[in-house]
């Protein structure tokens, strides 16, 4: 799980292009959106590339996404359950 | 002088047609023309649109084009201006002082993409689909219009109904006589993919306004309208218009539709009619879950519980893009001239607390009626027709000044950005957005200003290292898995978006892309700001780039305040 957060963190920064951040930036609770990273409806879809891409699990729209993009250990949680990839 | 402007002539090419009364009996018919791709070469099968039903080579047959690389775009284009002024039963220009204004985004991106593959990436020998200027010219020359002064909006999907606008304030300040106006845009893989990445796209027909609404089909088409001054016996008038921005986000819209408020009251003002002398609204209404939502409470802002008849053509034509301002303009004139109202097709189920489109109805006299066209980067437009003539204010009254003139080109500048921006907030920005960015606000800092009345800007090929790492995208990856923020990023009017969200600037918001003269274009307009009273002080940058390899050698932002002179 630690393996696949950190790769997830990793993912995220280059994919949003966030300049200058490393993994440790983040914290796995950390809310990415609104008050937490500041990231908006953009990133989310950035978010939905990144687990079709690299786990083979697609979204089918954006508010899909909303409980699953909470924060990085959502996302882990959801990958682990249905990554087939 | 105050003058009227008339539209004396209509040409139009989209999905329900290739004429104006083809599309005029679709609209009767309730036939909307959106189907299965069949001309553009893309893998997305499985999304509907509304192509327009003629080969390339069948419209290339029916001007006498022979150019191996001509785009759908300028021909469709040609075709439509061609239609525009026989119907204003123009047949001779010469004596007249002509200028074709037109709206494009994507530009000759059908073709480019197409050689862009072919050819394994960027080469000197495919034209840039990014030089919109570039496909007004060929539009041009198709109809054959060569020589005629080209001047090309690009302000994404109001684009059209702003080159309405402009070609209406050339009459007015008599720098022409006879202006051919509108907009037009081939489909192309670049912008379905795009709005495909943004998840936009419905997979069904799309059913503006409905609470079931998933999304937009995308369109193309062309459509051109011929405008003169004072015309008797016009087909309708220009009674009033407004351009306004949202100054909220690139490409999300803001939920109470700040823009849209402004765009629909500004143009009430400047006809001088109340929300009730309109009897029916073409609305933007693209079926996206953002737009409709948000152009609802922008309705009942304006109009209170009183909505007139409203519908959203766009479940007939496909969202056209660029060119829809002009297509719909033209659908309103149809319907002024036709005594109907379109219906909203796919329509069942209202939004909770919504908008509610008209079913359509025959035998009805429309004497004014709106048609709204909003854009990415919240630039929201509204212009008003009339059956009557309005008359229209062109006088200068103010003195101009330069108050400042900032430019950048050198990439070790570029981190004076972050006195500006955070780096959170220059994440999506590429070296060219960030060069416009720092001049932009470096400069209203040396005119002491926060705010300019007015934004405008002017480039050739806009994000070209953008566009073409997004093309490179499409090609590697199958028209798959593609980048959202590549494709938001890309349009050119971004820069002057950029600078409206940041500065909180609803006003005037304009961005010309015509070749080595997009920066005279966006002068003149900023002059005629000033003069007429429309603005204080207005920003105008500039900016381009040259990619090799696909990646940016070589840049230049300059941005310039003009004040009304004290």
């Amino acid at each position: 799980m630690e393996e696949l957060i950190n790769n997830l963190k990793l993912q995220i920064i280059d994919a949003l292009n966030l300049e200058g951040m490393t993994p440790e930036d983040i914290g796995n609770d950390d809310p990415l959106f609104g008050e937490g990273l500041g990231l908006d409806s953009i990133d989310a879809l950035e978010l939905i590339v990144i687990l079709d891409k690299f786990y083979g699990i697609k979204l089918a729209n954006a508010s899909e996404g909303k409980e699953v993009f909470k924060s990085v250990a959502t996302i882990a949680d959801y990958v682990a359950k249905h990554r087939t990839k | 002088m105050a003058s009227s402007i008339g539209i004396t002539g209509i040409g139009i090419l989209c999905a329900i047609g290739n004429n104006a009364g083809e599309v005029r009996d679709a609209l009767l018919g309730k036939r909307s023309g959106i189907g299965t791709l069949r001309y553009l070469p893309s893998l997305h099968t499985e999304i509907p649109v509304g192509e327009i039903k003629l080969s390339t080579d069948e419209m290339k047959a029916m001007l006498g084009v022979e150019e191996p690389l001509a785009s759908r775009t300028a021909l469709m284009g040609a075709i439509a201006v061609k239609e525009a002024l026989a119907d204003a039963g123009i047949r001779d220009l010469s004596g007249k002082r002509v200028a074709l204004v037109s709206g494009t985004t994507v530009g000759v991106m059908d073709v480019t993409e197409v050689q862009f593959e072919k050819l394994g990436g960027m080469d000197p020998r495919i034209p840039r689909g990014n030089e919109c200027g570039k496909s007004t010219q060929d539009t041009a020359r198709y109809a054959g219009l060569e020589g005629v002064p080209c001047c090309t909006i690009s302000t994404a999907c109001s684009s059209a109904l702003n080159a309405l606008m402009i070609g209406a304030e050339m009459l007015l300040r008599d720098e022409v006589d006879l202006v051919v106006a509108g907009g037009t845009e081939g489909l192309s893989k670049f912008h379905l993919n795009g709005f495909n990445s943004l998840m936009i796209c419905d997979r069904e027909r799309c059913r503006p306004f409905d609470d079931t609404r998933a999304g937009l089909n995308l369109g193309e088409g062309a459509a051109y309208v011929v405008l003169e001054k004072d015309a008797p016996d016009a087909l309708a008038y220009i009674a009033g218009y407004a351009n306004r921005c949202d100054a909220f986000h690139q490409t999300a819209t803001s939920e109470g539709g700040d823009g849209a408020f402004l765009a629909m009251t500004g143009a009430l003002k400047h006809a001088g009619l109340t929300p009730g002398d309109i009897q029916y609204i073409n609305a933007h209404g693209t079926a996206t879950p953002d737009n409709d939502a948000s152009e609802s409470n922008a309705f009942r802002r304006v109009f209170g519980d009183s909505l007139p008849e409203m519908s959203s053509t766009k479940s007939y034509t496909g969202h056209t893009t660029s060119a829809s301002g002009s297509i719909e303009t033209v659908i309103c004139v149809l319907a002024m001239r036709g005594n109907f109202t379109p219906a909203s097709l796919g329509w069942s189920k209202p939004i909770p607390g919504g908008a509610i489109p008209t079913p359509g109805h025959t035998g009805v006299h429309l004497e004014n009626v709106m048609c709204n066209a909003f854009g990415f980067g919240g630039n929201d437009s509204s212009m008003i027709f009339s059956r009557q003539a309005h008359l229209l204010d062109g006088e200068d009254r103010f003195g101009i000044r330069e108050a400042a003139r900032v430019r950048i080109d050198k990439v070790e500048d570029l981190p004076g950005l972050h006195e500006f921006y955070t780096p959170m907030e220059t994440r999506r920005m590429c070296k060219l957005m960030k060069a416009a960015l720092l001049s932009a606000f470096r400069a209203l800092r040396a005119a002491g200003l926060e705010k300019p009345d007015a934004i405008l800007s002017a480039t050739s090929t806009g994000m070209l290292e953008t566009s073409t790492q997004f093309l490179s995208d499409i090609v590697a990856n199958q028209e798959q898995m593609l980048k959202p923020t590549l494709f938001m990023m890309c349009t050119h009017n971004t820069i002057a978006s950029a600078i409206a969200i940041r500065t909180k600037c609803h006003g005037y918001n304009c961005t010309y892309s015509q070749s080595e003269e997009s920066t005279f274009w966006a002068m003149r307009d900023a002059r005629r700001l000033i003069a007429s009273g429309e603005a204080d002080s207005v920003l105008v940058c500039s900016f381009d780039e040259v990619c090799t390899e696909g990646k940016t050698t070589e840049f230049f932002a300059e941005t310039v305040i003009l004040q009304q002179d004290a």
